[in-house]
């Protein structure tokens, strides 16, 4: 079954700052819908004064993204963090192979020896196969 | 009032420079010598990498299939034969694996290899045999195989 990786997202916001306006919007009009429509992601709403507004997503795996929603409408914030919501916590960067497998070889990976004769075949004029 | 034209005495100063230098430098702090500090020169040095990565793309292709294909060559010569006959026999008898799959079971799957390189024997003697044999004899097994395309 589906488990949503992300675990918390902070909205930590400055009650009278000027480019808080759209996380204030936000949090008066779309939190509660955006918490009942993801039961299971925690959100916190706490206000800071002083520092730009942030939202902080801490996924499953230990993870913690900052996005600053300075200067953001509520609409562009609903769509952040839904899309914060859908992510899991791997880091961002490029992917080198699209598989990957613990065990590679199942019949013994070659090594110089495999297809020579051993001693137990090795036929020589004085060498008995045993 | 709107004002159309900003008057001569305003001046504003750059307060970004730092970060704008700093998004060039980071791409060029594994290269070797002043290249790798001064922005100068670190910004052909850049543009020049990434023009070569673009086009390395291509080469990429080209020079990983070369290595599947001595890779299968080394390892079908194990088994005593040689690539040309092992693909054009694997070809002939349908079995539809490219160079790639091929190189990785010659390494992790050496089994499965040597039975690959058995079957392109057999259809090559079945093959000598239908071009020398004069057809007396019923044709062999593994070239009766029914082609689906």
């Amino acid at each position: 079954r589906y488990v949503r990786q992300l675990q918390r997202l902070q909205l930590l916001f400055s009650p009278t700052a000027a480019d808080s306006r759209g996380a204030r919007q936000f949090v008066e009009e779309a939190a509660v819908d955006f918490a009942r429509q993801h039961p299971d992601v925690v959100l916190y709403v706490s206000p800071r004064t002083g520092l730009a507004p942030v939202l902080v997503a801490e996924y499953l795996n230990g993870t913690v993204r900052e996005e600053l929603i300075a200067s953001r409408t509520s609409e562009e914030i609903k769509q952040l963090a839904t899309k914060l919501a859908g992510q899991s916590g791997l880091d961002i960067i490029r992917i080198r192979k699209p598989f990957h497998t613990d065990n590679p070889s199942i019949q013994g990976q070659w090594h110089p020896l495999t297809n020579k004769p051993s001693a137990l075949t090795v036929q020589g004029p004085r060498l008995q196969p045993k | 009032m709107v004002l159309l034209s900003v008057p001569l005495w305003l001046r504003s100063r750059l307060t970004d420079r730092f970060w704008r230098v700093q998004e060039v430098l980071k791409y060029a702090r594994h290269f070797r010598g002043r290249k790798n500090r001064c922005y100068k020169l670190a910004v052909r040095s850049v543009r020049r990498a990434f023009v070569k990565s673009t086009k390395a793309r291509r080469e990429k292709k080209r020079f990983l299939r070369a290595l599947w294909i001595t890779r299968i060559e080394a390892a079908s010569l194990e088994h005593g034969l040689k690539y040309p006959a092992f693909i054009s026999n694997l070809v002939k008898s349908q079995v539809e694996l490219n160079r790639k799959m091929i190189a990785d079971l010659a390494i992790y799957e050496p089994k499965t290899f040597k039975s690959l390189a058995a079957l392109a024997q057999r259809r090559r003697q079945e093959g000598f045999l239908a071009a020398l044999g004069d057809g007396k004899e019923p044709a062999g097994i593994f070239s009766r195989i029914v082609h689906h395309y």
